[in-house]
């Protein structure tokens, strides 16, 4: 098991990540890729903290993770206040910025 | 005197005139009143007077020319162009002459426009102080781009003067003609300028220039001399000028604006030396509006137009002095010309303003009740016409000498012959005006009050004496000149005496009858049938106005067309990117990302 | 070795929930197979030697963030019983493929010619010495995200909490662009 391959690994769940943020309507859906996102970053900063030593990319991936933790918390709420105002969460028909 | 130098006083007596008339259009309250104003600007004008004789007190022609420039214009490589002062015999004594007309005048102006309302004053008197002003400019001029500011506000002044009466279309009609035809002549100035410093970087007035440049930019000044000093076929707008008040015409249309001409003339007569067939032209040009003129003068019925053709006959004399070479000759006419010029027009003004009427025919036996007006417009009359010992006899006879030494006969006819019928027409209006028989609006006529008498007084004691100190005023301009008899001055000297006797003999004792001569009628036909302003007319509405529409068209549709593209095509543009905007905000996240990624790519690739 | 057989199931198991988590239709289950994703990195992370961080991610991720999406699920249901919709835009997808494809690649390539990439694995750290560098080295870290915490609570509550409007009702109204109830395509 080389460094490369968990790059590899997080790259791909990056990936994987954003097709599903640019793809989803529903915004819980949305918020769920970027959590997948967030999960692939960590990924790569444990495993350059095993190969490199140093306590440096674990501590950081626990930043990541409270910060994420934050967004989400805070993200859903949006959610809520959105659902309240349009009574659904689908992304794709709150279309009042148009002009 | 030495508490001042001669650039100060110059200096002096160029601002003291904007800065009333400065005054007078700031503070509009000075105007409404009237005679604030009007006393304020008389002042102005008797400092001005005062400055400007103890300026020529202190000029010799062995000292030089005083000249102050400051820098205006600037290139890297030097200075482009400067204003300034330039005091010298000339400028002296024109400024002397324009101080002296310009107080007579406004002084009895004090008394001609009593009947104005105030602010009508008011606007009346700002602009006299701004001419002195435009004039002063001209005259003090060291290069040719200060002197044609000059000349351009001057005929600015003009306008503004000759239709102070704006409530009159026809005096509204007069100003324009005036500018537009003294406008179009000023371009041949404009290019004049133009072409002289692409050639030489210089506006001066004695620039070397090669002959072929020389005649071009001489020609041009020339036109505009044409313009500004009414020689045929630009004198149209003289006639129509007398519109204005009398006192401005005695002013601007007689005495100093028109010879502003001629004073270029002068004062660039280095220029127009280096190109004689401009000189030549000069003269032509000169002599025949100096007969045509006072032919078309004989026949006129209102007593401002015969002397509105005599102003033009007599610049006519001075322009061909020039053309002739002697630039004295023509400088020192315009001396006498303004005195005996501006006296003749103050005292018709005061014979207008008491019958009520610029009619010859509404006049008659006025010497009864106008003593002091008849003796000096005689006085006047008498110096035009060129009698021995008055002053426009000296200049008169030194124009003639000046053309014979050049021994072209055709001149020098037209001048014999206009010298002829200046007499006749002169006697003739003498004759008509203040002898014979009283008609009725004449009853009620009577002197003015010493406002408008004492410039009389004065300008005509100028009127006669003046021509006694042609050798000081030749000194000063560098040139020695006396005063002798000869030929040709003796023959015109006859032929002016035999012109006043045959206008007697017509208009005082009806012995000889104008109306039995098929050639005089005819002759007044076509003088008063106006055939050059048709020809303009006809001109302007078959090449200006149509070359305006084309203009007009290329404006709207060309220029006004391309801003017209611009917006449309902004506008089109809009609605095409709005429809980016979908306000679908997943959109919006998709192009976020999409660039995030562009950048990762590009900084991994690159 | 056993470490390779290990790191491939989970690398397969992560993968596999990951495309499930963004395709999956019901919502619910997405959310079930992010839990899914989340322990497989746990697993991941224990399998690196970074067993404290592997015990946060259960804790934290599985635990309180797959709980907080149920919950957000459950209160924002469509109203008239609907089943929660959770398709995938389809005139996104290829756009959003090309896309990620491209950093896929972009990526991939870039640790593809990154050199000297080590092999072997250092030896684990101990927790106590993340606790340690915690407190000394990244206490102003420490001390921020803490107040961050904070914010983020705070936020949360005053974003979400019922506010009367008077006569308009708890809820406030609406102007433009009424939500359309309609199955299928989004207008």
């Amino acid at each position: 098991m080389t460094l490369s391959m968990c790059l590899y690994l997080g790259a791909a769940l990056m990936c994987i990540g954003i097709y599903g943020v640019l793809t989803r309507k529903n915004a819980i859906g949305v918020l769920l890729s970027v959590e997948a996102m967030a999960n692939s970053v960590n990924v790569n900063l444990v495993a350059m903290s095993r190969y490199f030593g140093g306590t440096t990319g674990q501590l950081f991936a626990i930043f990541v993770m409270t910060i994420t933790v934050a967004e989400v918390a805070v993200g859903l709420a949006l959610v809520i206040l959105f659902y309240r105002a349009l009574q659904h969460t689908t992304l794709d028909e709150a279309t009042q910025l148009r002009h | 005197m030495s508490f001042a130098s001669p650039i100060d006083l110059a200096a002096l007596a160029l601002f003291a005139p904007i800065g009333m008339a400065l005054l007078l259009a700031a503070i509009p309250g000075l105007r409404r009143h009237g005679w604030p104003a009007a006393w304020l600007s008389v002042a102005t004008a008797l400092c001005t007077l005062i400055v400007s004789i103890l300026l020529l007190l202190r000029v010799d022609v062995d000292s030089g020319p005083w000249v102050a420039t400051t820098t205006w214009l600037r290139e890297s490589g030097g200075t482009v162009a400067s204003v300034g002062l330039r005091v010298d015999g000339i400028s002296s004594t024109m400024l002397v002459i324009v101080a002296l007309v310009a107080t007579a005048v406004q002084v009895f102006s004090l008394g001609y426009m009593k009947q104005e309302p105030p602010s009508a004053v008011g606007r009346y008197f700002t602009y006299h102080s701004l001419f002195v002003f435009s004039m002063n400019l001209l005259v003090l001029a060291p290069n040719l781009l200060q002197f044609f500011a000059g000349w351009e506000l001057v005929g600015l002044t003009s306008y503004l003067l000759i239709g102070f009466y704006y409530q009159k279309p026809s005096a509204g009609h007069a100003a324009v003609k005036a500018f537009w035809v003294t406008k179009f002549a000023d371009m041949g100035l404009l290019v004049a300028l133009l072409v002289l410093f692409a050639t030489s970087y210089d506006f001066g007035f004695d620039v070397v220039l090669d002959p072929p440049t020389a005649i071009i930019v001489t020609l041009l000044m020339f036109l505009a001399v044409m313009g500004k000093s009414a020689q045929f076929p630009l004198h149209v707008w003289l006639p129509n000028a007398m519109e204005g008040p009398t006192p401005v015409s005695a002013l601007l249309h007689a005495a100093t604006m028109v010879a502003a001409g001629v004073y270029l003339l002068v004062r660039a007569f280095p220029l127009f030396q280096q190109a004689p067939v401009t000189l030549e032209f000069m003269l032509w040009v000169g002599s025949f509006t100096a007969l045509f003129a006072a032919v078309v003068a004989v026949v006129q019925t209102d007593i401002k137009r015969v002397l509105a053709y005599s102003t033009c006959s007599q610049l006519g004399y001075m322009v061909a002095a020039v053309g002739a070479g002697s630039a004295f000759a023509g400088y020192f006419h315009l001396t006498t010309h303004a005195f005996f010029k501006a006296l003749l027009f103050l005292a018709a003004g005061t014979v207008i303003h008491t019958v009520h009427s610029n009619e010859l025919s509404k006049m008659g036996g006025l010497w009864r009740r106008m003593p002091i007006t008849a003796v000096t417009f005689i006085v006047g009359a008498l110096a035009l016409v060129g009698i021995p010992g008055f002053s426009g006899f000296f200049s008169k006879d030194l124009i003639l000498e000046a053309v014979a030494e050049k021994e072209q006969i055709g001149p020098l006819a037209f001048l014999v012959a206009g010298a002829f019928l200046t007499a006749f027409y002169m006697g003739r209006v003498v004759l008509l005006a203040f002898f014979g028989e009283q008609s009725p609006k004449a009853q009620h006529a009577h002197e003015s009050g010493p406002s408008m008498t004492l410039p009389l007084l004065g300008l005509a004691v100028g009127a006669a004496v003046v021509g006694w100190f042609g050798t000081p005023l030749s000194g000063l301009l560098g040139q020695s000149y006396e005063f002798h008899w000869g030929t040709v001055g003796g023959i015109a000297t006859l032929l002016g005496i035999a012109g006043l006797v045959l206008s007697y003999l017509v208009y005082g004792n009806h012995q000889l009858h104008p109306d039995r001569s098929v050639v005089l009628r005819q002759l007044a036909a076509l003088a008063r049938s106006g055939l050059v302003d048709q020809f303009y007319a006809r001109l302007f509405h078959g090449a200006v106005i149509p070359l305006a529409r084309i203009v007009g068209w290329v404006d709207r549709y060309l220029v006004d067309g391309v801003m017209n593209l611009t917006a449309w095509v902004a506008l089109r543009a809009s609605r095409r990117l709005q429809l980016v905007q979908t306000g679908n905000v997943l959109d919006y996240v998709f192009a976020v990302i999409a660039g995030v990624v562009l950048l990762a790519v590009w900084r991994i690739w690159a | 070795m056993l470490e390779l057989v290990g790191f491939g199931i989970i690398a397969s198991v992560a993968t596999v929930a990951a495309v499930a988590v963004v395709l999956w239709r019901n919502l619910v289950h997405s959310v079930l197979w992010l839990a899914v994703l989340l322990l497989a990195t746990a697993a991941l992370f224990i399998l690196l030697g970074a067993s404290f961080l592997g015990g946060i991610q259960i804790m934290l991720y599985a635990g309180g963030v797959v709980t907080l999406m149920l919950f957000a699920i459950m209160l924002t249901r469509r109203r008239g019983g609907v089943g929660v919709e959770n398709e995938t835009a389809p005139q996104r997808r290829l756009p959003a493929l090309l896309v990620s494809g491209t950093l896929f690649a972009a990526m991939a390539w870039a640790i593809h010619q990154t050199d000297g990439l080590p092999t072997e694995p250092q030896v684990p750290i101990q927790t106590s010495d993340l606790g340690f560098a915690f407190l000394s080295d990244h206490v102003l870290a420490f001390e921020v995200l803490s107040v961050l915490l904070l914010a983020a609570t705070i936020g949360a509550i005053v974003i979400a909490r019922r506010r009367d409007f008077g006569d308009a009702g708890p809820v406030r109204p609406m102007r433009a662009g009424r939500a359309r109830i309609v199955r299928g395509r989004a207008r």
